[in-house]
């Protein structure tokens, strides 16, 4: 299996993406980038149970608060630098996707998702309640903690700089797993998963791992993002409908493709982005997205990368 | 298939095409996010209504004067759609100020994303008038560029202790009971910090579920404790059920306030459990603040004005969110007046000086550690009375806004 092309121009071309707003100095490019980026990072780990291993996990963006509040909780009370918090937030994420995963990996297709809903329900009513980490109250950052990054405006291009790097790690490493023989032993399981154990792939260690890998990243970016934000709201952290759009990103862009998943947040987010201030259409954005979803979804179903994937052999090397 | 996918994307960019921001230095411009979906939709519609009925009323007079430029300058309304959600709230709060120019910000609603466009706000230096956002946490946070409109959820049970003191200083038992949900509980924590430095006796201090139906065991304790007040409650349903089953049970206290539920009008529905129940509300058509009771100078219509004003326009009697909008609007009409500039730090000094009395209630702000925060609206207080055989709501507190005497105590009613 070789190692493909794609990587060679993905990457240039985000990092590309990146450096605008750095060179223009614009705030509001710099704002949609960093939500481009947040998504792409999203859906591109979100596709690494989903796309590659054939779990619809519905509440994955339980990962992403759980590692906004381990992140949120370091820096506000223990004066811990982003980095190292970030960090933190994304091991604590895949710790507990690990343990969840040990339970609720056993069950498949509508049983998982349903439970991984449950999940993400269960885990925000548990921090309502937890009082040393804000409860139902969330937390709230000092505005002076923006001092020790150099004031708020830099503090905001550092986490535009750390989402940047946090996306490109992503994505390289959602990558090196397809290529892998973890991430072949991954889509056997998507295929077949009886047929797979009965080949020698252990099962269910691989989709535990599959499932840490894929809330590692999600974690890492509610570090930055709640970061950023200032402060932490359960509702905020563990929002139902951010799962699903993050499902919507995968399924637009290209199920257990890279660059479909890159795609389908980049579309999506730009979409979302164009239609939620034009004037024309901002009082209609919901429904108009979602018009153009169906009409995604219904006749281009494998998404759009997919389908250029279907139409150009040449092409289907560039994008994995 | 392509041909439809090309079509849709044409159409898409000719829209942004045509759609540039253009901002001409005639006007004011004023930006904020507004949740058009999402949970806080409906409080945000009327704070968004509110704050647009204000703007008509300027622009019919022909702006907001700037004294230094002497003439006046009509208002320009630039606002998103948040979604009720923290995601966009900072790239749009950036793109109102970068790029569409606004001179001067409102929050959205909600405490929880005022917060996030509180750091764009003070990173660009722009003034923001925070309304629907009752929290204290955002303001011992180091903003200073931030005014809260509402009364923070640290006052909004303070006052039934005043109200207590008022009419019966030898009332000094309180049981605290509340919902077991992030405003209640920051609101009941900070009335009992009140309680015990005012020298009253909590006497219970209990928090229940949210969804709780079965009231026995606190009214149990309730009752083996003897209290003069009962405060707390949480949302509607279980302050209505918790109303009902005091009701049921006799139970023999002299005060009984309670959040949110006694202010909707449906409470009424509970019939003589009803009576005599009081409740604080940031602001009612009721509340008779006028220019001859203010403690601070007037300004902007009165409450029937107002309400009347608001009635025409859209229909029906505004609630407080709708108040709290315009308010905001007056509240940052007559800083810019008084400053006599559309500079930033000019407005934000008479911000600071200011203390004013509108038809929504005194207005002053923090200028010490708690930067911003409200400090001269309180909450006024309504209690429900029988009137010609009909259960009506009467604002009874604060003195200056009252529409009715209080009728004490809760008792007189078995």
């Amino acid at each position: 299996m070789g190692k493909g092309k794609t990587l060679f121009w993905l990457i240039p071309l985000l990092l590309v993406i990146v450096a605008i707003p750095g060179v223009s100095g614009s705030v509001t490019a710099r704002e949609g980038v960093f939500l481009i980026l947040m998504y792409v990072t999203l859906a591109v780990s979100l596709n690494i149970i989903l796309g590659y291993t054939g779990y619809v996990s519905f509440g994955h963006i339980v990962f992403y608060g759980i590692g906004g509040y381990v992140a949120f909780y370091l820096m506000i009370f223990h004066g811990v630098h982003l980095i190292p918090a970030m960090i933190a937030g994304g091991i604590g994420a895949a710790l507990a996707a690990f343990a969840l995963g040990e339970a609720v990996l056993r069950l498949r297709g509508a049983f998982f998702a349903i439970a991984t809903i449950g999940v993400n329900e269960a885990v925000k009513a548990l921090v309502n309640n937890l009082n040393f980490i804000g409860g139902a109250e969330g937390l709230f950052f000092n505005f002076s903690i923006y001092k020790t990054y150099g004031g708020a405006a830099r503090a905001i291009w550092f986490s535009y700089y750390t989402m940047a790097t946090v996306t490109v790690v992503t994505i390289v490493a959602a990558y090196l797993i397809k290529k892998s023989k973890f991430g072949l032993g991954l889509m056997a399981i998507r295929e077949d998963e009886d047929a797979a154990i009965i080949l020698g792939v252990n099962a269910k260690r691989y989709k535990s791992l599959a499932y840490a890998a894929s809330a590692f990243f999600p974690g890492m970016v509610g570090a930055v993002f709640f970061f950023k934000a200032g402060n932490i709201e359960p509702h905020d952290a563990f929002h139902l409908m951010k799962s699903i759009e993050m499902i919507f990103m995968v399924m637009l862009g290209g199920y257990g493709n890279v660059t479909g998943a890159v795609t389908g947040a980049l579309v999506y987010e730009r979409l979302k982005g164009f239609l939620l201030v034009n004037p024309l259409f901002k009082n209609l954005h919901m429904a108009i997205s979602g018009v153009i979803l169906l009409l995604i979804v219904l006749f281009m179903p494998q998404g759009i990368i997919g389908f250029i994937r279907d139409k150009s052999k040449k092409l289907r090397e560039l994008l994995e | 298939m392509r041909r439809l996918m090309s079509v849709l994307v044409g159409v898409l960019f000719l829209a942004m095409a045509i759609g540039p921001a253009w901002a001409g230095m005639d006007k004011l411009v004023i930006g904020f996010t507004m949740s058009q979906t999402g949970k806080f939709n409906s409080e945000s519609k009327e704070q968004f209504q509110g704050l647009k009925l204000w703007a008509k009323q300027v622009n019919s007079e022909g702006g907001i004067f700037v004294r230094t430029v002497g003439r006046r300058f009509p208002v320009v309304f630039k606002y998103y759609d948040d979604e009720s959600s923290k995601d966009r709230v900072q790239q749009l709060y950036t793109r109102l100020i970068s790029q569409d120019k606004a001179d001067f910000l409102i929050s959205p609603y909600s405490s929880g994303l005022t917060a996030s466009a509180a750091i764009i706000a003070e990173q660009y230096g722009k003034v923001m008038m925070a309304t629907g956002a009752a929290s204290d946490s955002i303001f011992n946070k180091g903003y200073t560029h931030v005014f809260q409109i509402y009364t923070p959820a640290s006052r909004y049970l303070t006052d039934a202790m005043d109200i207590l003191s008022k009419v019966d200083p030898k009332a000094k038992r309180i049981a605290i009971v509340y919902e077991n949900s992030k405003f209640a509980k920051s609101v009941c924590t900070s009335a009992k910090k009140y309680a015990e430095k005012k020298g009253f006796k909590v006497v219970l201090f209990e928090a229940y579920d949210p969804g709780t139906t079965d009231f026995t065991s606190f009214i149990n304790k309730i009752k083996a404790t003897h209290p003069d007040a009962i405060i707390g409650g949480g949302h509607f349903a279980d302050g209505e059920t918790f109303t009902k089953q005091l009701y049921e049970q006799k139970v023999k206290v002299k005060l009984v306030s309670l959040l949110v539920a006694p202010a909707v009008p449906e409470f009424s529905e509970l019939g003589k459990a009803a009576l005599y129940v009081t409740g604080p509300s940031q602001w009612e058509p009721l509340a008779k603040f006028s220019k001859k009771t203010a403690k601070s100078k007037w300004f902007g219509p009165s409450s029937k004005e107002f309400t009347q004003a608001y009635k025409k326009a859209y229909g029906y009697v505004p609630g407080y969110h709708a108040a709290g909008g315009y308010a905001a609007g007056l509240v940052l009409q007559k800083a810019i007046e008084e400053a006599g500039s559309i500079k930033t730090n000019d407005v934000k000094k008479a911000l600071e000086k200011m203390d004013i009395t509108t038809f929504y209630g005194r207005i002053k702000f923090d200028t010490g550690k708690y930067y911003g925060r409200q400090v001269g609206h309180s909450m006024v207080y309504l209690q429900w009375q029988e009137k010609g055989g009909k259960l009506v709501k009467e604002v009874v507190w604060p003195l200056e806004a009252k529409s009715a005497d209080l009728i004490y105590p809760f008792y007189k009613k078995y």
